[in-house]
């Protein structure tokens, strides 16, 4: 059954099976390939995306069940400008290898949303995405800053 | 045309013998002897490009374009590479820009393949290196190797620019000055752009020599510039291995037999045939692989697939088993396994002096560490095509030579009909070295009719059929003198060699015990430590399971096993583990210095926080890849948790190129080092991985990363590696650490506490 929702700002109608993973369905019917596959069973976190407001990951999200809802995905954020946590991450030079940041960049963007000045305790709670090459370091500083930005754009 | 060419880099090879002498002749004639080759060698140019030797365009926007042959795979390569040229050609940072490399011999990676032999077969392996030409990416080697040739290439590209320029303004090119890719001549005010000049300077003779700047006048090497690859990894634009869309893709998931080594008996489908969703089976020696017009429905189909298959022979039908043949080596009395035992360093007789040490003057003890997984973010996947008679791979692999030797070879075509495109790597860490998804994706592309298809692995069948860091278990024995110090070290080493197993993968006919695989007992062969009498043994035993490069390699265990050794050497004597170091290391100033740096901006000597209770600081040092590493350790210990709460580093790789970069990579290979010292184990029952996901083979969180600090230590040696070498002290400077804190000394990663 196809489905209906809103993907970065525009209705889209994807027709996939109901039970297919959101991000299989980005990647293959929606063909928005920055958003990744790392483990399958929403341990990794790289394949983020924001619906409705909470970071989510799509490996283990129906693609029915997003019917109706907004789904915005690194896309999405690019396709406005660089937003404060992009600036912020290349402020701090934080990518490596790069594949896990876009998971990262929309957990951070969901968690400003609501957390505008976020404690290490905080960040340490909403932010638990894995990264291989050990970029949290400079991530910590680039959430931070990326706050920072978002204050002073305000 | 060849042939003038051909004469022109003989001439320049014997005037630049004949112009420079002494030593520095000979090493500059070498790497010379590689940049001539390469100017005879020009990439592909595209409309209005100048291509002047193998690693450098000049666009008609100006722009400095940087072929780089290494692969990107979050070490930072693309920019370092691109800054050795830019430094050379005064580029403005903002116009350059880098490809990756076509594959040819040129761009071979001579560093990396000379490094992996014995001392005394080093010279007739870099010749071997040269001929091969192997592009790949290993051994933290990319910018030691790079370094001479890609200077002195640029550096040559300078002075015909600059002729060129001299030419047309009718000036002498010693007037000249090149500032942010702008040629200036001061005394006329002549000012124009890099490119203008670059039509013109491609068709000039190349001048006999050029030898790269001096150090003290570097402008942009030693700065931190910005990372060429930052902005799309943050903009998710980035093309990595899996986000390839060729035209009509296909798709492939592949399941092995449960087994970690063995063969394929039988396919049984729970509906007694494949769902329709698969187009095409392809069945391997050890795996089924199905094909289908999306990935998820073909991992889907493979739901409903049982594999059956016999398991491996030989060892490792358990980890507890192995341990025990493992222990029988060392205890030599082997009844399963059959050691191959050598002696990888050695003076004075170190057995000697501890058989004939008193009891209360010998120490002994045991350690071991688990086999372990790659698990880079982007899971293994190969995208090939094979249509009328051309072969297409796209993959993110760190030896792109190799992956075409393979291709040609296994689809029956001339090398010249295949075509290796390298995409961004989500993480390599030796687990890309590998070649066996590239055979699978190619026995996929064989039968799709001339349609590309994508074969992707699914995190599952990673941490099962990883090539992993082997388990490996030592005996360490020391005796100690009547002055409190130490007479003899003998370390004993069992397990498996890396290299012979790699090498058996890729052709079974080149996989053999000679030569000796150093990587057995790199970091322990040769200590910085004064001990009169020292000796390292390692008994090789060969296991069916498939092992792999991973993160510093040898380093990444003899380490854990010669730092916590010393640590327990500096208790037995009642010594502070710093100072005692630094008692040995009196005739090594080089590493001196870098323990004191280390020591000093961690305040060694200072009370922990919270007055100590349940707090422990550690010190560990090693040399690895040729760079020094000591880092200093603060852990907190609560219960039975570990909170590693800071680690401090000072590090001597010869010259910090790109500082930033440098310090990022020391805190990336440590928190890799964590995840293994803190969590990371593959197990085996009935020769299965019991491991499957990152759920049970779990990685570091950003809320168990400790705080770093990261000092530099420039002493103007010869240049080390980078990648790598922030990995091998930081278990043993944990460990010691937790013995600090608990009076528990842990000899098993990773780290446990009962």
């Amino acid at each position: 059954m196809p489905t209906q929702f809103t993907l970065n700002a525009k209705p889209v109608t994807l027709n996939a099976p109901d039970d297919k993973p959101l991000l299989w369905a980005l990647r293959e019917d929606a063909n928005l390939v920055g958003t990744k596959f790392g483990c399958g069973i929403a341990a990794c976190g790289a394949c983020t995306v924001i619906i409705d407001g909470e970071a989510v990951r799509t490996c283990a999200t129906p693609l029915s069940s997003v019917a109706g809802k907004q789904v915005t995905t690194i896309e999405g954020v690019t396709a406005t400008g660089a937003s404060v946590v992009q600036r912020a991450w290349v402020e701090h030079q934080v990518p490596q290898c790069g594949y896990c940041q876009a998971g990262f960049i929309m957990a951070t963007t969901a968690l400003l949303e609501k957390t505008p000045d976020p404690t290490d305790a905080q960040i340490d709670a909403a932010i638990t995405n894995l990264c291989r090459c050990g970029t949290y370091p400079a991530m910590r500083a680039a959430i931070k800053k990326a706050a920072q930005l978002k204050k002073a754009s305000a | 045309m060849a042939a003038k060419k051909h004469s022109t880099a003989r001439r320049v090879f014997l005037i630049g013998t004949g112009l420079i002498g002494g030593a520095l002749a000979i090493g500059t004639t070498l790497a010379w002897r590689r940049v001539a080759n390469a100017q005879t060698f020009k990439p592909t140019v595209k409309a209005g490009e100048v291509a002047f030797n193998a690693w450098l365009k000049i666009a008609p926007d100006n722009t400095v374009v940087v072929q780089v042959p290494r692969q990107e795979m979050g070490q930072g390569i693309y920019t370092m590479l691109a800054m050795l040229v830019a430094e050379e050609l005064d580029a403005d940072w903002s116009k350059v820009r880098v490809e990756q490399a076509q594959i040819n011999p040129v761009y071979g990676n001579v560093t990396a393949l000379a490094d992996s032999a014995p001392a005394a077969m080093q010279a007739a392996m870099t010749t071997t290196a040269r001929v091969l030409g192997v592009q790949m990416t290993g051994g933290s080697t990319s910018t030691r190797d790079g370094w001479e040739p890609m200077r002195m290439a640029a550096a040559s590209a300078r002075n015909v620019l600059l002729a060129a320029a001299a030419a047309k303004w009718g000036v002498p090119a010693t007037e000249l000055s090149i500032e942010k890719s702008i040629i200036t001549h001061t005394k006329s005010n002549k000012r124009a752009a890099l490119g203008e000049f670059a039509q013109a300077a491609a068709t000039m003779p190349v001048p006999p020599i050029a030898i790269p700047k001096a150090q003290k006048d570097w402008k942009l090497l030693g700065t931190s510039p910005p990372r060429l690859d930052v902005v799309e990894k943050t903009r998710g634009t980035a093309q990595f291995g899996i986000d390839v869309r060729p035209e009509g893709l296909l798709y492939a998931a592949i399941k092995h037999i449960p087994f970690v080594a063995g063969t394929l008996h039988e396919v049984r489908w729970s509906g007694g045939a494949a769902p329709k969703e698969v187009l095409h089976q392809v069945r391997g020696e050890n795996y089924l692989a199905v094909i289908s017009t999306s990935y998820w429905s073909a991992q889907k189909a493979l739901k409903e697939v049982t594999l059956v298959g016999g398991g491996p022979s030989g060892s490792v039908h358990s980890s507890a088993q192995l341990a025990a043949q493992y222990a029988e080596v060392l205890d030599g009395k082997a009844v399963v396994l059959k050691p191959l035992h050598r002696t990888f360093g050695k003076h004075g007789d170190a057995e000697k002096v501890i058989n004939a040490a008193p009891e209360k003057q010998r120490i002994d003890a045991e350690y071991s560490v688990p086999f372990l997984a790659h698990a880079p973010m982007e899971p293994l996947n190969c995208t090939a095509q094979i249509k009328d008679g051309k072969v297409d791979v796209w993959v993110g692999n760190q030896a792109p030579t190799a992956v075409l030797w393979l291709a040609a070879g296994n689809v029956g075509v001339p090398e010249e009909n295949v075509t290796v495109h390298t995409p961004y790597l989500g993480g390599g860490f030796g687990r890309r070295v590998d070649l066996e998804v590239i055979r699978q994706a190619l026995a996929c592309a064989k039968v799709t009719g001339g349609k590309p298809v994508q074969l992707i692995w699914s995190r599952e069948e990673d941490i099962k059929h990883d090539a992993y860091r082997p388990a490996v278990s030592a005996r360490m024995s020391a005796a100690l003198d009547d002055k409190n110090g130490v007479s003899a070290w003998h370390h004993r080493m069992v397990g498996p060699s890396v290299g012979k197993s790699v090498m058996g993968r890729m052709n079974p006919l080149a996989a053999g015990d000679f030569p000796p695989d150093k990587t057995n007992a790199e970091g322990a062969a040769e200590l910085p430590y004064a001990f009169a009498n020292f000796k390292c043994d390692h008994a090789q035993v060969d296991l069916p399971v498939p092992l792999g490069y991973w993160r510093s390699v040898g380093n990444s265990y003899t380490a854990f096993f010669v730092e916590t050794f010393v640590d327990e050497l500096a208790v037995a004597l009642k010594k502070d583990p710093y100072l005692f170091r630094l008692e040995l290391l009196k005739d090594q100033p080089r590493f001196a210095k870098v323990l004191d740096a280390a020591a000093s901006a961690a305040q060694w000597s200072a009370v922990l926080p919270g007055s100590g209770k349940g707090w422990g600081r550690g010190i560990a040092l090693a040399e690895s890849f040729k760079s020094i590493v000591c880092q200093v350790v603060d852990v907190e210990v609560v219960g039975k948790t570990i909170h590693v709460r800071r680690v401090v580093t000072a590090v001597d790789c010869g010259m910090a190129l790109h500082p930033d970069n440098v310090k990022a990579q020391i805190a990336s290979a440590a928190i890799y080092g964590l995840t293994a010292a803190l969590k990371g184990k593959i197990t085996f029952n009935e020769g299965i991985v019991e491991q499957s996901n990152l759920h049970d083979y779990a990685l570091l969180s950003m809320a168990e990363c400790p705080a770093f600090e990261t000092i530099i230590v420039d002493s103007g040696a010869a240049l080390g590696g980078i990648g790598e070498v922030g990995l091998p002290p930081i278990a043993p400077a944990l460990g010691n650490a937790i013995s600090a804190a608990t009076g528990k000394r842990l000899r098993a990663l990773p780290f446990e506490l009962s």
